[in-house]
């Protein structure tokens, strides 16, 4: 037992070791000579602020999927790596937790780097900005007012006596309350996703935003819930939200706004 | 005490003046000389500054909403009862249904109008189709008292068209 | 000299470079030619002119295209045939109701016995398709409203309850249209 065991493990040694003997270039020509490239058709949404007056178009890239990652966003940066330098997007962690790779791919709002290319070469795959967003460059959106209606729900602890000692202390099912709330991490898929922020972004504050006021009403150490209630009863803060589920849809985080907005409309009305 | 009181005021005078010229100054500062429109790419004061809110109303919060869901909800059993009564039978039931499904009517529009013709963004086309609105709804009230008193009334209608 | 022998023998070139410099850092004539090459022009601005240089770029950007661009989904077409279907069923409501109170005025007989004496005499397969086209957008609109006042009442308020919710909303239509159409 103890032998075969040995055995194996000196095979996989020197098969390691094989494998570390081969170079890089050898191993890159191998893989070539098996796969055929899959040439895919990007087609990017492309607006150049040094030129304002050109309307936006769609640029089209090819790209040889045997030869490039397996994400969105490794397609774009190769695009912008080996073709097209001045293709402009975001882009940080490549790993879902900064968002700032948010951008509609084929119709739907999701990360680059979380979305997986479609290799079926046959079909092009459509890259736009986030929808409905003025645009700075490119795939880059405007997102200061987005910011800014997050800055206006005051997404911080707010209490109006200081904890007898040490800090607030909050009980398992309390904090269980905002699980599914605060993985947000602000990318504005949702928000963009929806039909009424497309009509009313200057006044309604959108899935994202209203998320993260319900994440502060429903946290037991937070004192402020009825002052933030308040904020909401208008006609467009919050009630712009007609259940339409995009949000919920889009999430790349797989959260689910909708749900979170239909909690603070029931706690208002029962207010 | 008044010379008091005025001697404080005359202290206070300073900085009060001082801050206010602050604030004038804060504020030339943010407006550019591009105008803020609705919806539009200019927006309302510095990036720092968080966006604010209408004055708090019930009636057009939460007040708006309950009412609304009470009444979808009520036109549930109303549509039900319509299907094994008549008008002439019952006739305040009737009545009734036909309220509510115009005052259901009005609400709807009235988000349409809301969602895609603010009178913040259409300052004459909104409040034009706003009190238009209203003026139809009047009158389509008016319609269906008269058609419900003087007439067969809305269920025995739609019964009798579709057994025609 | 210690902290040169520190920083090793790979420093070596860029320290000869900057010797090299050194010269035209100390005539001053040299320094101006130098920088004048580079042409850099400095502006200076206070810091509420910032406002005015972002929004004059503002004011350019292009806004991002959107319902037509985006991946036809139940969520949304759920939601706008809800709001089609509703102002379908109302103008006809607010037409009828209005009708019957302006047309007599002007002269054009309108009650419920004409109505009813007008759909009879519409050959069969007029009365069928009208039918359905009443019947589908009422039978949706009724069926979807169920479900909104299911979702604002805190039920199926998940991703797979909105699309489960939705096909059977779909599946109801359907089956009561025809049972409408028939009846």
């Amino acid at each position: 037992m103890s032998l075969a065991r040995s055995s194996l493990a000196l095979n996989n040694v020197r098969t390691s070791a094989v494998r570390s003997l081969a170079t890089s270039a050898a191993r890159r020509q191998a893989v070539a000579q098996e796969r055929q490239p899959i040439q895919k058709e990007f087609k990017i949404y492309r607006w150049n602020p040094d030129e304002p007056a050109k309307k936006p178009t769609l640029q089209s890239y090819t790209v040889d999927l045997n030869a490039c990652g397996p994400m969105v966003l490794d397609a774009l940066i190769k695009i912008k790596n080996e073709v097209d330098p001045t293709l402009t997007f975001r882009r940080s962690c490549r790993e879902g937790i900064c968002g700032s790779c948010a951008m509609n791919i084929d119709g739907q709002n999701t990360l680059a780097c979380l979305c997986r290319i479609d290799r079926n070469a046959g079909k092009d795959t459509k890259i736009y900005p986030l929808p409905h967003m003025y645009i700075v460059k490119d795939l880059v959106p405007d997102l200061t007012l987005f910011y800014k209606q997050y800055k206006s729900i005051e997404p911080f602890l707010k209490n109006h006596k200081l904890p007898e000692k040490g800090e607030y202390l909050q009980s398992p099912e309390d904090r269980r309350k905002l699980d599914g709330m605060y993985e947000c991490i602000l990318c504005a898929c949702c928000s963009t996703s929806c039909p009424s922020y497309w009509w009313n972004q200057d006044e309604y504050l959108g899935p994202a935003t209203l998320m993260q006021a319900y994440r502060w009403m429903a946290d037991s150490r937070d004192t402020y819930g009825r002052e933030r209630k308040e904020k909401l009863q208008n006609d467009l803060s919050l009630y712009r939200c007609h259940t339409i589920f995009n949000c919920a849809r889009t999430c790349p985080k797989g959260l689910n706004p909708a749900a979170a907005i239909a909690k603070i409309k029931l706690e208002l009305a029962s207010e | 005490m008044s010379s008091s009181f005025l001697f404080r005021s005359a202290v206070l005078r300073r900085p009060l003046v001082g801050s206010f010229r602050a604030t004038v100054q804060a504020r030339q500062a943010t407006s550019s000389s591009y105008p803020y429109i609705p919806g539009g790419p200019i927006l309302k004061g510095t990036v720092n500054e968080p966006t604010t809110f209408p004055p708090p109303s019930k009636t057009h919060g939460s007040h708006h909403w309950a009412f609304e869901r009470l009444l979808s909800a009520t036109l549930v059993p109303l549509t039900a009862a319509a299907f094994v009564t008549t008008g002439s039978q019952y006739p305040v039931f009737d009545g009734i249904l036909g309220v509510s499904l115009i005052v259901h009517s009005h609400i709807g529009f009235d988000n349409i109008l809301i969602d895609y013709i603010h009178p913040r963004k259409f300052s004459v086309l909104g409040p034009t189709l706003k009190w238009g609105l209203r003026a139809l709804t009047a009158g389509a009230l008016v319609g269906v008292y008269q058609f419900n008193t003087n007439d067969v009334g809305l269920t025995e209608l739609i019964s009798g068209v579709w057994h025609a | 000299m210690l902290s040169i022998r520190a920083a090793g023998p790979g420093l070596a070139p860029a320290f000869r470079r900057t010797a090299f410099i050194q010269p035209i850092l100390r005539n001053p004539a040299a320094l101006r030619l130098a920088l004048s090459k580079r042409s850099i022009q400095i502006q200076s601005l206070p810091p509420s002119a910032s406002q005015e240089i972002s929004d004059s770029q503002r004011i350019k950007r292009p806004s991002s295209p959107h319902f037509t661009i985006y991946q036809p989904q139940l969520t949304w077409l759920g939601s706008i045939a809800n709001r089609v279907t509703g102002s379908a069923l109302s103008v006809l409501l607010y037409g009828f109701a209005i009708s019957y109170l302006t047309l007599p005025v002007i002269g054009i007989p309108f009650t419920s016995a004409d109505i009813v004496h007008l759909a009879a005499s519409l050959p069969d397969y007029a009365t069928y398709t009208l039918k359905a086209l009443l019947a589908a957008p009422f039978a949706f609109h009724s069926l979807n409203g169920l479900r909104h006042l299911g979702w604002d009442a805190g039920k199926f308020l998940t991703l797979k309850g909105a699309y489960r919710s939705g096909y059977v909303v779909l599946g109801a239509t359907a089956a009561s249209t025809i049972a409408l159409v028939l009846m």
